[in-house]
């Protein structure tokens, strides 16, 4: 409400935001449905979530959002009130209307036109649910409204209502513990929490008896408390709690003639008493009752208070932890020129400083991180859909879905996970007569999961369809002209064939993923997040792909290097060793193809200076630095460099989209003495598997930068 | 001093949205001692150290209904006599007829507008 100019237009916009949180819920609760959890708390949740978003609809005016959600709500309500009961189908039908419902959602927020036709259909669909209905509602001129007498301003004749014909008795009880009653082991606080449910109770404390700290017996009982119990309960039902502490204790129980009279209690009430002082007038502030609800005892995981914090300040902020740290690296390197001792006061404070700005940046990346739960939703979604196009039963299993991944990666992981799932249901698994001529269950599953692995996040996708043909892929790849006919290819070459552009092994273009969108867009787009993917397969069994992504795009662990003369940047995470080359550690297979010995195994050598086109290819490796990289897929390769700078931590400058995108190149970082260097992708040279050419525009262009 | 100086408000509603909504339009009669919360128990809680004169709440909230929150405000000896306004997406005879039983003070059909909220309170507590 910060905004004085248009409180309405920010409630309205908060209400989008929590619609988001409503629909989550209510996806939540069909999946406990759909597992059978019939629980009446589940379909509550359901049908409340609806029931809210119609209500807050109903108050921006947005009509056809609350026709929807209004039937679909009365629909819920049967389930409700047992009246229906939801089989495989209406459940079904729940889910469509749910994403129905979040699709009408985001065309009244981002003022779309409404899908006006599905919304028919469905409602028809809904209806049907429905026998004959006749909705009974009392209007507000059939009910008398009931005036209060309000004795303002104070609030103290508040209690004087209680006057009333029926009083609820008052006791005041006196409870002293013995030494016994400690010794025996109870707890003075259990039973006063027994004594105060039984009605309303004001505890105090009598600390009268507490002698200085210095004449304190630490066995010797000091502490009697007084209990003010407004409860419809006998004096048997008070002596009841103290039962198994009879005798260990002192309890004087009294009833009070008028449960309205300020009691003449010993010690002051540490509880803030509203009827203590009838004639103090009360403020006229009020004090404001929490907004949210983090107090004890309130609604269960709801209550984990939460700030809404505009996306635009948090990019701002881990801009400026970006420059931040740059600064960081440039201010301790000039400390470093400037001769200054590793050991002097400035160098020590500037190495807490950097550990300062990395907790800092740790923390910033934190905020922007968020469950994957939302994109899961998402692909349950996509799983429906597709499922119910292609006529086949698919099950989605999720798996890890607090995980938590930044935002930006989820955003960009929405488009390539759904070609992927698409791609599963369509292809990976085999129609319902094959699987169960096959033994297995006639419905298919298609399982999504997200883990942290070793700094990065690995989310799978797998089907236990029928596993990839390879014969047909490499069939298929021969025929395209992208393998030479007689080429021999290992399993795991044969699979990858899959992400090469322009393949395709459905026999026919299917409406659900044949688009002219291949697996090679789903690298492409993987890879730009700085994420690797690769396949297993099983015949008979099914498939999984593996995608491996960073856990934040903003920073990066390098290693800075010296190529022909260039500063470059490697991800630390791929480097497992460097290595210093002999003359007998390499060996050339062919000319342009040298591998080098490490251990009793053969890595090939790329050699960057030429790959990346700043000069011609050695003939000669002797001598030459390389760093030993290894790839999520097992891959490992020797990678020629002149020398080793640093190894530091990075920020990340994505390219703009003005650059050429220069295969193996990831993105730029400045450096602490303001240089600008290439950060490499060494899965992308690899991939590359040669020479890569970049345009001697670009190149000159970066030199003349340099001066 | 006018009545909507003095009246002290309690709005309870899971939904931030309605809250913001109900707040926003008693800020706009004039009402300033409004409190909120989003369910019963910890509206009953704040109740029991800053009482008011009504309290407007929602009927569909989680874990404790509108009609559960107004019968615990009645048989609370500090609460018994506040005024109690319900609001509700769907008018039910069964709820309200239950709400009249409790000693419910008035009902609110949702959607409103600001005036029916004002007319609402008004036949409660009088002109605001």
């Amino acid at each position: 409400m910060s905004d004085p100019m248009d409180p309405m237009a920010e409630i309205r916009a908060s209400f989008f935001i929590e619609c988001e949180e409503l629909l989550e819920a209510l996806q939540d609760g069909l999946n406990q449905l759909e597992d059978g959890g019939e629980d009446t708390e589940t379909i509550n949740v359901v049908f409340r979530a609806v029931h809210s978003i119609k209500g807050g609809a109903g108050a921006f005016g947005l009509e056809a959002l609350v026709r929807f959600a209004h039937r679909y709500e009365t629909v819920l309500d049967e389930v409700r009130s047992n009246r229906l009961v939801p089989d495989h189908e209406a459940l079904k039908l729940f889910f469509q209307a749910a994403d129905h419902l979040s699709d009408l959602v985001r065309a009244c927020r981002d003022d779309q036109p409404l899908p006006e036709e599905t919304s028919a259909a469905l409602l028809d669909e809904l209806d049907k649910l429905l026998g004959d209905q006749t909705e009974e509602e009392v209007q507000p001129q059939d009910f008398t409204p009931l005036g209060v007498s309000l004795d303002l301003p104070g609030l103290s004749d508040l209690d004087d209502a209680a006057d009333g014909s029926d009083p609820i008795p008052c006791w005041t009880i006196h409870f002293k513990p013995a030494f016994e009653l400690y010794e025996t082991g109870n707890e003075p606080q259990m039973l006063l929490r027994n004594l105060c449910a039984l009605g309303e109770a004001e505890v105090s404390c009598d600390i009268g008896e507490l002698p200085g700290l210095l004449d304190l017996k630490p066995e010797t009982p000091h502490l009697a408390w007084t209990i003010r119990l407004t409860a419809d309960v006998d004096e048997a039902e008070i002596r009841a709690v103290f039962e198994f502490v009879e005798g260990l204790c002192r309890l004087d129980i009294t009833r009070d003639a008028d449960p309205a009279a300020a009691p003449e209690a010993a010690a002051p009430a540490p509880m803030p008493d509203a009827a203590a002082e009838p004639g103090d007038p009360r403020p006229a502030t009020p004090s404001p009752a929490p907004e949210a609800a983090p107090k004890a005892g309130s609604a269960g995981n709801s209550s984990k208070s939460v700030v809404r914090v505009d996306l635009e300040r948090i990019e701002r902020l881990v801009n400026l932890v970006g420059e931040l740290v740059i600064n960081q690296a440039m201010l301790s390197q000039s400390l470093e020129s400037a001769g200054l001792s590793p050991h002097s006061d400035a160098m020590n404070g500037l190495e807490e400083f950097q550990r300062l700005t990395r907790d800092i940046q740790d923390s910033v990346m934190m905020i922007r991180a968020q469950p994957v739960k939302s994109l899961f939703q998402r692909m349950s979604r996509i799983v429906r859909e597709a499922s119910a196009a292609v006529g086949k039963e698919v099950r989605l299993i999720t798996d890890g879905e607090n995980t938590e991944v930044d935002k930006t990666v989820i955003e960009r992981l929405a488009d390539p996970l759904t070609h992927m799932i698409r791609n599963a249901v369509d292809h990976g698994l085999e129609t319902a007569e094959a699987r169960k001529a096959s033994g297995k269950t006639e419905e298919g599953h298609v399982r999504l999961t997200a883990a942290h692995r070793s700094g990065r996040v690995v989310i799978e996708v797998a089907d236990d369809g029928g596993g990839i043909d390879r014969q047909k892929v490499l069939e298929t790849a021969v025929r395209k002209g992208l393998v030479p006919s007689d080429a021999v290819l290992s399993d795991t070459e044969i699979d990858n064939l899959l992400f090469l552009p322009g393949f395709s092994t459905a026999g026919k273009v299917s409406n659900l993923s044949g688009r002219g969108v291949g697996m090679d867009v789903v690298k492409t787009a993987i890879q730009q997040l700085g994420g690797r993917i690769s396949i297993a397969s099983e015949r008979h069994r099914g498939t999984t792909f593996t995608i491996s992504l960073p856990l934040t795009l903003a920073v990066l662990d390098g290693m800075v290097v010296d190529v022909a003369g260039e500063t470059l940047v490697l991800p630390l995470n791929v480097v497992v060793e460097t290595l210093s080359l002999s003359s007998e550690d390499v060996q050339m297979l062919r000319p342009g193809a040298n591998v080098v010995r490490v251990r009793g195994g053969f890595v090939p050598i790329y050699d960057l200076g030429a790959m990346l086109g700043y000069r011609p290819v050695r003939t000669d490796f002797t001598g030459c630095i390389v760093l030993l990289i290894s790839l999520d897929d097992g891959h490992r390769a020797a990678l020629v460099i002149d020398g080793i700078q640093d190894q530091r931590q990075v920020v990340i400058k994505g390219l703009d989209d003005s650059f050429y995108r220069a295969p193996g190149i990831a993105a730029a970082t400045i450096l602490g003495d303001g240089q600008i260097a290439l950060i490499l992708d060494p899965a992308d040279i690899i991939a590359g598997n040669g020479p890569i050419r970049v345009p001697d525009r670009s190149l000159k262009e970066k030199r003349a930068d340099h001066g | 001093m006018a009545l909507r100086d003095q009246l002290r408000v309690m709005v309870v509603d899971d939904m931030s949205t309605s809250r913001g909504l109900i707040t926003q339009a008693l800020d706009a009669f004039g009402i300033r001692a409004v409190a909120s919360t989003s369910d019963g128990p910890s509206a009953l809680k704040a109740l029991e150290s800053s009482p008011v004169h009504l309290v407007i709440s929602d009927f569909n909230m989680p874990g404790m209904d509108g009609l559960q929150l107004l019968h615990a405000l009645r048989t609370g000896a500090r609460t018994k006599g506040v005024g109690f306004i319900l609001i509700t997406g769907k008018a039910d005879k069964a709820i309200i007829e239950k709400g009249r039983q409790l000693g419910m003070n008035n009902f609110l059909k949702k959607p409103f507008d600001p005036s029916d909220l004002r007319a609402c309170i008004e036949a409660v507590v009088g002109r605001l």
